[in-house]
């Protein structure tokens, strides 16, 4: 499917046609008035900010009569949004952009199913982390149009400042190599990160096994060299079936540090971290119009069956003559 | 059998000692007990009568100058203070600390230097006290502490809050499973122990949990509670008529205690000694830049540029140029005290950051110029289109990111080489290579003239921090944050 941009009467068309207010997820429709909005009218970038929405038939109308190039939310809850004062709390966000994945398998320029499905990869370790290690359960995905937004209310995060949230992203990402030294009773004793099952090191297993999964030749990274990439991918069979000592061994143990290394630095590039540790940031609207690409932000029920160029293709694109 | 009060002064038992002392009547008064334990104390080494401590205030002095020698004095003698890990001066000891805090509070309020150390001072001496006890004691006591400190038997992660944002601990540090904490061997087994294949699940629990997490997370809360408590002081000290006059004495007598090694050895070198005062400051090298500020100064593609313009090379231009030691010297300043006419600024600091705004693509100001607001912003001068004395102030002259931080916001920027596995914030790089660039280029200018015996560089006057870097990712400013950003995804 071509990516190309939807031009004004695309947009018009969009907006009349087939956007429906309705089709906000009720996580932002419920905490309308508590939030900024912003607009991007010619494809320069948002810069209609401070605007305010009393109600969603006041949102209706301006989306239906203005259909903007981009639409975007506001994270965080404000006592004042028009003045973006008085902040209340803020969505706990994760921006998983396809296109900036750091391994990626497809090698393509732009964003292609073979990307966005290694997106949505990453997306469902993610949630399982948030989930499993911290115990959050009101999470949101969303298609973005180019990647995936993960959207997380729960009480217990909204609060929480920029250094804690940079914590979390690090912990889901998996950008601190484990420790693997040990000591109990003046005995030193070595853990590698995948022999313990759980918790954080169980992360970190978990994001290094997708990055040597999808490791391309091509590939460059810190610290490590074109023959270890080539000698990762030549083994990476050991690691579907869970071999990490055998994977190990015959990357040889100080090598096999740098490569973990490597990855590890990668990895905070999973994603985009200045999106969630920023306090006040303004996100894709979902159900408005991606018209940079044609598609729509889509809250997503099922990621399972989710499939973008199935769910989030507005009927225009479909009615292109060319 | 030791008080809890003893690691915990905060502790309901030690709230206890105080309320039983009731006022601060009799405080300077000399305590003949006091003076009595710690001479006989078997493991204490007296130098001279003076070095006893016989007051409360005097002991609370004698716990600050414990901390400060340990950590600057290279012939720091330990048993000189051996008393403070004698659990009989608990009492003392517990209102020693009380007046510490309250003294701090009240003067130097909570983000001061003296509230950095006072907590320090706590979480190391807790420390040193555990570490005197019997092993089956001290797991006993950390028990303890932590069940008073928990206060419940399952602990969400996010009762962490403040030691994460402080970065007192690290997320990644703790054993979490559906949002718990796991601390408690049979939790840990029941929770875990199906999927350990291979291993012995206790002998497990015991490496990754055992004494040391719980002991780790024991001494961080104790810190937190600490540093928390002395807000608090400082808080109701600001509605208060007038301090004590024993508290402000107090804090005068901590002022000077910490300001010794700075005399002395400069603070917060370490143990690894080094010169003292401050740094030398000079021109701007480019050649002692680190990685990440070069590729900063050969320009930025559009979507990074904001921040590494405004967030990134102005702090770091401007601190290397006018404060490049603002980390060990861990004193707040603004511009204008280290430029007072603000000429490096207008002549050296702002074309360079101009500069590496020319060269991003497309060049910041041509679309941005309103980034020169914010830049005159981050040194300290407000939201104004000028550099004006009268403005300095408005905002906060921002301190240079730390590698942590880089890596987050600008991981484009972030190529490591072998200096930068040594520290922790690109203005560290640039004071340590900056020596090291001058030692070539004194070394190179020597080999140039005659053999005449004068090729030995010279640095002792240098008051060069190579070697000895603390690292202080922690900024003086540190919570500044994103939050002033505002950005799209």
């Amino acid at each position: 499917m071509d990516l190309k941009p939807a031009n004004p009467n695309e947009r018009r068309q969009y907006y009349r046609e087939e956007w429906n207010v309705k089709n906000i997820p009720d996580f932002i429709l419920k905490s309308l008035i508590q939030r900024e909005f912003g607009f991007d009218h010619m494809g320069r970038g948002p810069n209609d900010r401070y605007r305010v929405f009393q109600n969603t038939d006041f949102l209706r109308k301006f989306m239906r009569y203005r259909a903007p190039f981009a639409a975007y939310s506001s994270v965080a809850f404000y006592h004042k949004p028009r003045r973006r004062d008085g902040w209340i709390k803020a969505e706990l966000v994760f921006d998983v952009d396809a296109k900036d994945i750091p391994i990626r398998s497809c090698g393509c320029d732009n964003v292609c199913e073979i990307c966005l499905n290694q997106a949505k990869d990453i997306v469902h370790g993610l949630v399982d982390t948030l989930k499993g290690d911290l115990g959050l359960s009101d999470i949101h995905m969303v298609y973005s149009g180019r990647g995936y937004h993960i959207r997380v209310l729960d009480d217990q995060v909204t609060g929480v400042d920029s250094d804690v949230r940079s914590q979390i992203v690090k912990y889901l990402v998996g950008s601190d190599v484990p420790r693997s030294e040990y000591s109990l009773a003046g005995m030193k004793y070595n853990l590698e990160h995948f022999t313990i099952p759980f918790g954080y090191p169980q992360v970190f297993t978990d994001r290094v096994k997708q990055a040597i999964l999808a490791l391309d030749p091509s590939m460059e990274m810190d610290g490590v060299n074109q023959k270890l990439i080539r000698d990762a991918i030549k083994y990476k069979d050991f690691l579907e079936t869970d071999d990490w000592g055998i994977f190990r061994s015959k990357i040889g143990p100080i090598r096999y540090v740098k490569l973990i290394k490597g990855i590890a630095s990668l990895n905070l590039t999973l994603v985009d971290a200045k999106v969630s540790i920023d306090l006040k940031r303004i996100l894709r609207l979902p159900s408005s119009l991606h018209s940079g690409v044609s598609m729509k932000c889509t809250e997503i029920k099922n990621l399972e069956t989710f499939e973008p160029f199935e769910d989030a293709v507005p009927k225009f694109v479909y009615e292109r003559k060319d | 059998m030791v008080s809890i009060s003893f690691l915990n002064p905060l502790s309901p038992e030690g709230k206890d000692i105080v309320r039983e002392l009731g006022s601060f009547e009799g405080i300077s008064q000399d305590i003949p007990e006091l003076r009595s334990i710690v001479t006989h104390n078997p493991s204490q080494e007296i130098a001279d009568d003076d070095e006893i401590p016989s007051n409360y205030l005097e002991l609370a002095l004698k716990r600050m100058e414990w901390y400060i020698k340990k950590k600057n004095d290279r012939e720091f003698n330990g048993r000189r203070y051996a008393f403070l890990s004698d659990s009989a001066i608990t009492k003392y000891d517990v209102i020693s600390f009380y007046l510490l805090c309250q003294a701090i509070g009240v003067k130097f309020g909570p983000n001061s230097r003296e509230t950095r150390v006072m907590v320090e001072s706590q979480g190391d001496l807790v420390r040193e006290r555990l570490g005197k006890l019997h092993v089956d004691e001290g797991r006993m006591m950390v028990e303890q502490s932590l069940q008073l400190l928990l206060a419940d038997d399952t602990v969400h992660w996010t009762f962490f809050e403040e030691l994460l944002s402080s970065r007192k601990i690290r997320l990644t540090d703790l054993i979490l499973d559906q949002g718990e904490l796991i601390l408690d061997q049979e939790d840990f087994l029941q929770r875990f122990g199906p999927r350990i294949k291979h291993r012995n699940p206790e002998s497990m629990y015991q490496l990754l949990i055992g004494d040391e997490l719980k002991e780790l997370i024991m001494v961080k809360l104790i810190m937190q509670e600490t540093e928390d408590y002395i807000k608090q002081v400082h808080e109701k000290a600001r509605i208060m008529v007038e301090p004590n006059p024993i508290l402000l004495q107090l804090a005068e007598d901590v002022a000077e205690v910490l300001s010794e090694p700075m005399q002395h050895y400069g603070y917060g070198y370490g143990s690894g000694g080094g010169g003292g005062g401050p740094m030398k400051i000079g021109p701007l090298n480019p050649l002692a830049f680190p990685p990440c500020v070069k590729k900063a100064m050969e320009g930025i593609k559009s979507g990074g540029r904001n921040d590494a313009i405004v967030l990134f090379m102005t702090p770091f231009i401007s601190y290397a140029r006018l404060y490049p030691d603002v980390f060990r010297m861990n004193i707040t300043k603004r511009v204008s005290d280290q430029d007072p006419n603000l000429e490096s600024v207008e002549n050296e600091i702002l074309p360079l950051i101009y500069e590496a705004a020319q060269n991003c693509v497309p060049p910041l100001f041509d679309d941005q110029p309103q980034e020169k607001v914010n830049i005159n912003a981050k040194l300290g001068f407000g939201m104004h289109s000028s550099l004006k004395m009268e403005h300095e102030g408005e905002t906060t002259w921002y301190t240079p990111m730390s590698c942590e931080k880089i890596k987050l916001h600008l991981p484009h920027l972030c190529h490591p080489d072998d200096v930068c596995k040594k520290i922790g914030n690109p203005l560290s790089y640039y004071n340590r290579m900056i020596w090291e660039v001058r030692r070539q280029e004194k070394e190179s200018s020597d080999d140039g003239q005659s053999d005449d015996g004068q090729g030995k560089s010279n640095n002792d006057n240098e008051n060069s921090t190579e070697g000895n870097l603390k690292e202080d990712s922690k900024s003086v400013n540190d919570n500044q944050s994103a939050d002033d950003k505002k950005g799209e995804a």
